[in-house]
């Protein structure tokens, strides 16, 4: 987004005076589509085939050209290219059909127990968010319209980095979703601080910024700037301790405290829970590196808020070692840092799982 | 000097440019300089009358120059800057055209200087109305400044004397007060490795050279690289002018957490010396392990330390505190087996929220792990187990 900005005013730069800018800012351009789908686009994936199979009529799926459901055809993303005019008004929609859609797609896409896979819901919701977010920046959408939208955009992304992890890459890009969630809560986070308000739900997205952001000084410094009053929110509050916990390197600390965490924190925090383990093993090869001393299996359990059997395959992978009575031998030469990909981060989800909920993104 | 005319000025204008008098030239362009208080020089239309005299865009640049001494004898810090920017812009092209020339580098220090000025009064009255969103202005001063650098770090023709090369580390450092203000320290990086790969790095003048690492220093030291930046902070503070006392202090406030951070605690006179006397407890609470006075300290001055953006360095500090209070522990039961209880009750003298004893645990864990301690912990025993020689080695031989 700033590199973007910052593009787009070094041209104008170039360009003598200011004069050109301030017209483009009188002609933004504002959407006129009344449906989730502008009637262009249904028609031509229509007639190549493009449909995907939660906007077909029910029906018709199976029939050699299936029949798009204006009800349910959701705009596509489509990568801005040269020549191409993405400021056609049937083509945008304005920011109440922009709300109207996102409802759409997360309660009744996102939220359904009848679709599946939910590698595929996620695909498709993904992208129709995408496209919702290009359709806000062409038409400069700010205000409460743009908060809310983005708020519900970072709950999806958040609990979808929760929920597959693990997937193969071809299914869900990690990566991929990252940039999107930082892009739209730097987006929020602005928002917040440049539009005056009310914004009710500030305290739960600073606090997730923050856990989804652990140890970033750049989001840690961004929420202690922020007024007193909202600083001592408990959500804030909590997520401050976590932080400090995390730079201070005390794991312990960090997993108890990590208990108080609702389901949606949780998500948010879970992808540093792999980094914060395994600093407990290492530091704990350190500390307790001594050839004639034991350390119950169970008590490491508790620390590491995991089952016994999860606790020992955690040691396995880091070299650690668990004798036949169920004691772990810490060894400073012993602990190896493991090869990329072989820890599975989704075996030790069980933290959240045992909250888990229906999100309600 | 002060009554010219208006013919008189540009007149001086004509004959600095001939004969390539930069500096003089600068001096004619920058409100730093007396005529622009000269009421015969505020028009709100010269173009006419430069263009009887100078060349373009010569014509052009002092036309726009006037018309912002008008604007800013108005205090219209808007149009001031609207204009000063077409300054820079009419600059860039006289510049370009000079080439393996770089006699007219300090008018681009002076006039690049008054954008990012005026950037910053039009943002403060812009506020006041409540009108733009903050940091606009100075990102889009922050523009014009990064056209003047690419002018310059491209120069690749010119030998050393002439190149235009010269010109980057100023706009370095105007870019560094801009990108820090409006908080993109991630913009510094690509300015940073310019200079870095520039054989010029070692040969600009003083004054640039400590601002420069100022910058570079407090950039290092967000970036968690403690040893670079306590290396910049200290060439920026052995460096910077001894009549600088402002500026010395306004690197001491960087300096200081990252030394503290390395062991090296400041005295009470250089505290007293530089009026930084919000330092004075936090010190003292690190050197004497005491926990409760570090937190007190920091909360206490806590507007002042998140404003500097030290807040959640001087944190850091904790760590070096528990090795100081642990040490402290270890002193006062002179034996080498010391109970883990022991460490428990001392944290909660020091009133650390509800710790417990695997809490002391990992502290004395994280504490050998980094070097502060020389000795292992026995879970048996409830015994941390500590080295006969040197259990508590000297705080800058570690990190």
């Amino acid at each position: 987004m700033a590199g973007q900005r910052q593009r787009a005013g070094q041209e104008g730069g170039r360009r003598k005076g200011q004069i050109p800018k301030q017209q483009l800012k009188d002609s933004v351009p504002r959407g006129t589509c009344q449906t989730m789908c502008p009637a262009n686009e249904l028609h031509d994936r229509e007639a190549q085939n493009r449909l995907h199979r939660f906007e077909m009529i029910a029906g018709t799926e199976r029939d050699r050209r299936p029949k798009g459901d204006p009800l349910r055809a959701v705009k596509e993303y489509s990568r801005p290219a040269a020549g191409k005019d993405a400021t056609n008004p049937t083509d945008l929609r304005p920011p109440a059909v922009l709300r109207k859609t996102v409802s759409y797609l997360i309660d009744d896409i996102a939220g359904s127990s009848s679709l599946h896979p939910w590698t595929e819901v996620y695909d498709f919701v993904f992208d129709r968010l995408r496209s919702v977010k290009q359709d806000m920046i062409i038409q400069r959408v700010s205000g409460m319209d743009c908060v809310a939208i983005l708020e519900r955009t970072v709950r999806f992304l958040i609990f979808a980095s929760y929920r597959l992890c693990g997937e193969p890459l071809q299914l869900y890009n990690p990566c991929i979703n990252d940039t999107h969630l930082q892009e739209c809560l730097s987006w929020l986070l602005e928002c917040y601080a440049n539009e005056t308000g009310p914004h009710p739900n500030q305290e739960e997205f600073q606090a997730l910024g923050l856990l989804y952001n652990l140890g970033s000084g750049r989001a840690a410094q961004h929420v202690i700037e922020l007024p007193e009053q909202l600083r001592s929110t408990p959500a804030i509050t909590l997520a401050l301790s976590i932080n400090r916990a995390f730079v201070e390197r005390n794991p312990v600390r960090l997993l108890r405290l990590s208990q108080q965490l609702n389901f949606l924190q949780s998500c948010a925090l879970h992808r540093h829970l792999v980094a914060c383990r395994k600093d407990l093993l290492l530091i704990y090869s350190h500390g307790y590196s001594s050839r004639n001393c034991r350390f119950p299996l169970d008590r490491l359990a508790q620390l590491l808020s995991l089952d016994r059997s999860r606790t020992a395959q955690l040691c396995q992978v880091y070299g650690v070692e668990v004798n036949q009575d169920n004691q772990v031998v810490f060894s400073k030469a012993a602990f190896s840092e493991l090869e990329q990909g072989k820890m599975q981060c989704k075996l030790y989800h069980s933290t959240v799982s045992e909250k888990q909920k229906r999100p309600h993104c | 000097m002060a009554h010219i005319t208006i013919n008189q000025y540009l007149q001086q204008v004509y004959e600095a440019i001939d004969n390539h008098e930069g500096t003089f030239c600068a001096e004619l362009l920058s409100f730093k300089h007396p005529h622009v208080a000269n009421p015969r020089l505020q028009l709100a239309t010269p173009e006419e009358k430069c263009q009887q005299v100078l060349e373009p865009p010569y014509d052009e640049m002092v036309a726009a120059h006037l018309r912002c001494t008008y604007a800013v004898a108005n205090h219209d810090f808007v149009e001031a800057y609207k204009f000063q920017t077409l300054v820079i812009q009419s600059f860039l092209r006289a510049f370009q055209s000079h080439k393996e020339e770089n006699w007219a580098l300090p008018i681009m220090f002076a006039i690049t200087l008054d954008l990012r000025i005026f950037a910053n009064n039009a943002e403060q009255q812009q506020q006041k109305k409540g009108k733009g969103q903050p940091g606009e202005m100075l990102e889009k001063a922050a523009d014009q400044l990064m056209s003047c650098f690419r002018v310059c770090a491209s120069d690749n023709r010119a030998g050393i004397e002439d190149s235009k090369k010269w010109g980057m580390m100023f706009l370095s450092n105007q870019l560094f007060k801009i990108y820090f203000k409006i908080n993109k320290l991630h913009l510094c990086k690509p300015l940073i490795r310019a200079i870095d790969s520039s054989n010029l790095k070692n040969d600009y003048s003083p004054a640039q050279k400590v601002t420069y690492k100022y910058y570079v220093g407090r950039k290092a030291m967000f970036d968690s690289d403690f040893k670079p930046a306590e290396e910049y902070l200290s060439y920026a503070f052995h460096h910077c002018h001894r009549s600088s006392q402002k500026n010395k202090r306004m690197i001491l406030i960087y300096l200081l957490p990252v030394k503290m951070l390395l062991g090296h605690m400041p005295t009470h006179q250089l505290l007293k010396k530089y009026d930084l006397m919000q330092f004075a407890d936090v010190t003292k609470a690190v050197s004497e392990g005491n926990l409760l006075l570090l937190n007190e300290a920091l909360s206490k001055h806590e507007t002042f330390f998140i404003r500097c953006g030290i807040f959640l360095i001087l944190e850091k500090l904790k760590i070096i505190t528990y090795r100081n209070l642990f040490k402290k522990v270890y002193l006062l039961l002179r034996t080498h087996q010391l109970p883990l209880d022991a460490f428990l009750v001392a944290l909660r003298m020091m009133k650390v929220e509800d710790v417990d004893i695997d809490e002391v645990q990992c502290f004395l864990a994280n504490l050998i792990y980094m070097g502060h301690i020389k000795g292992y912990i026995s879970h048996q025993h409830q015994k941390l187990v500590v080295s006969k020689q040197n259990p508590f080695p000297p705080l800058s031989s570690v990190s």
